[in-house]
């Protein structure tokens, strides 16, 4: 089986209203990875995943899942939507019923699947982004966050292979995206490929394994995102460089080399914990 | 929101549905049946007893919620007793003195007010899932429920909607004079129009995205002791009913 779990060849689509959304635009999705989409607002990244789901039918151009064409019948987008989750960056226009164990049975009950299994996948789903507690409550009491993670165990109740998840940060406050965050990569772990819109340039370079930068309509770069978001032409189109690598960056112009078995620090703590080894090494007689 | 909260945190709340569902059914026709006033009292104390003492309802709440109910039940009970008369010469309302049609009267508001409390009873102790499930059951079509669900979804959606904008308004003086506070209004429908639409799309693809192709479909609870509560809910409706029908 090939590393491509999705791909995109020469897709283009265009809104009814005329506006080209995506121009050509070829693109990989590898299994079992963690993928960032990075772009600024209208690059097309949200008509991208409409595509991945099968909402959206480009106008010209292919989609593969696993090398195969994406089928647009009847039978063909049920297996595809059942395999490839989305959850939308608003949670108030993706939950239909007033419970969250309702709505959790929401997808497994349109695949048709029996009572004992959907009661299954939804006490797994409920578990896996730890809101089984919350399982009897109304949709409408819960906070933004928890919304959030029952959006997802909705998606994840249908056992996907990917999870497409359009800006999940979004409106989140720090320990929010740090729970949200936990529960991701927990589901990485549990051998889903995770495929996030993200405009938070240093949670893409500290959590994504691969980084998928677009630009009207088409891709622009792609590779691990120490590679590619140090680019000048990256940073351009994103306005902006991950922090941590401009702190490594103005660190090695002093001569500070931050580098530890020749790996760069991505996150804060690897920042912190990598000063703290140069520190200690040069107080060190 | 009181129904809401009464519904989800009363003592019946894991109580079957379907057992509430022939109560409540019980107490409607017990209401109909009432062969008197008296009658009618007694349905009405027995299933507002039912809901506070048996589910817990605090009786404020209960009394909040049956509030506009009342009003509006009052008001056309009230309009009973006046006689429009025309042509037949002197005022052309009449306050109605006929001791029959008086009685008529009083048994009328005394039936609507007893089928009142019969569904309160059912409001407040149930969620609107759980009877969005139980009418399912009942064979209620699918279009009818699917916007009930959704409808009651968007309520509490659109309700935080309507919130966050008066508060930009206000926040913007948009509600500073009588003037004002009508050009906002204006602003507050036309938008609350194009959000409506919007989320009618955004939730038409997030059911495509979920495999959705055609009813709401859901997940019901699986309610422990069901066949206990129905027979219970049996007998004492039959019970009501029978109160209804001997009390002279």
């Amino acid at each position: 089986m090939s590393d491509a779990i999705i791909r995109l060849e020469n897709v283009s689509y265009r809104y009814p209203d005329g506006t080209a959304a995506l121009t050509d635009c070829s693109l990989t999705i590898n299994r079992n990875k963690r993928t960032a989409v990075l772009g600024a607002n209208g690059a097309g990244k949200t008509t991208m995943f409409l595509h991945l789901n099968g909402i959206l039918q480009p106008s010209s151009g292919r989609l593969f899942r696993d090398d195969i064409p994406f089928e647009y019948s009847r039978t063909g987008l049920r297996k595809l939507r059942s395999k490839v989750g989305m959850v939308f960056q608003n949670p108030d226009s993706q939950l239909f019923s007033a419970s969250v164990q309702e709505d959790v049975s929401f997808g497994p009950m349109n695949l048709g699947l029996d009572t004992t299994t959907i009661r299954r996948r939804v006490a797994e789903a409920l578990g896996a982004v730890a809101m089984a507690g919350l399982a009897d409550k109304p949709v409408h009491n819960l906070s933004y966050g928890q919304k959030k993670r029952v959006c997802i165990a909705g998606v994840l109740a249908m056992e996907p292979e990917v999870i497409i998840l359009d800006e999940p940060m979004a409106g989140l406050d720090a320990a929010m995206q740090e729970e949200l965050t936990a529960v991701l990569e927990r589901l990485h772990a549990g051998g889903i490929t995770i495929v996030i819109a993200t405009h938070d340039l240093d949670f893409a370079y500290g959590w994504a394994d691969q980084a998928l930068v677009m630009q009207s309509g088409g891709l622009l770069a792609h590779g691990t995102p120490e590679d590619i978001l140090l680019r000048p032409e990256v940073g351009n189109a994103l306005g902006t460089i991950p922090q941590i690598a401009e702190i490594i960056h103005s660190l090695s112009l002093l001569g500070i080399d931050l580098r530890g078995n020749g790996y760069l620090p991505r996150t804060r703590n690897e920042l912190v914990a990598a000063i703290a080894a140069v520190t200690t090494r040069e107080d060190t007689p | 929101m009181l129904t809401e909260q009464s519904a989800y945190t009363n003592r019946w709340r894991w109580v079957s549905p379907t057992a509430k569902g022939i109560f409540t059914c019980s107490g409607l026709v017990a209401a109909c049946a009432a062969t008197s006033p008296r009658a009618s009292l007694l349905v009405i104390t027995l299933l507002m007893a039912t809901a506070i003492f048996g589910a817990g309802i605090p009786i404020t709440h209960y009394l909040r919620v049956g509030a506009p109910a009342m009003l509006f039940l009052g008001a056309s009970c009230l309009s009973l007793l006046v006689t429009l008369n025309f042509g037949s010469g002197g005022s052309p309302l009449t306050l109605q003195s006929n001791p029959d049609e008086l009685s008529r009267i009083v048994h009328i508001c005394g039936r609507s007010c007893a089928c009142l409390a019969a569904l309160l009873l059912l409001t407040l102790t149930t969620p609107l899932s759980d009877i969005i499930s139980l009418l399912r059951r009942c064979r209620v079509p699918d279009t009818l429920l699917d916007l009930m669900t959704l409808c009651y979804r968007t309520l509490f959606v659109l309700s935080a909607a309507i919130h966050e904008t008066l508060t930009a308004q206000s926040a913007r003086l948009g509600h500073s004079t009588v003037t004002q506070s009508l050009r906002s209004l204006g602003g507050l429908v036309a938008n609350l129009t194009i959000q409506v639409w919007q989320r009618s799309q955004a939730l038409h693809i997030a059911a495509l995205a979920r495999n959705n192709d055609g009813a709401l479909r859901f997940l019901e609870y699986p309610f422990a002791r069901s066949a206990r509560h129905i027979t219970l809910a049996s007998g004492a409706g039959i019970t009501l009913i029978l109160l209804a029908v001997l009390i002279p």
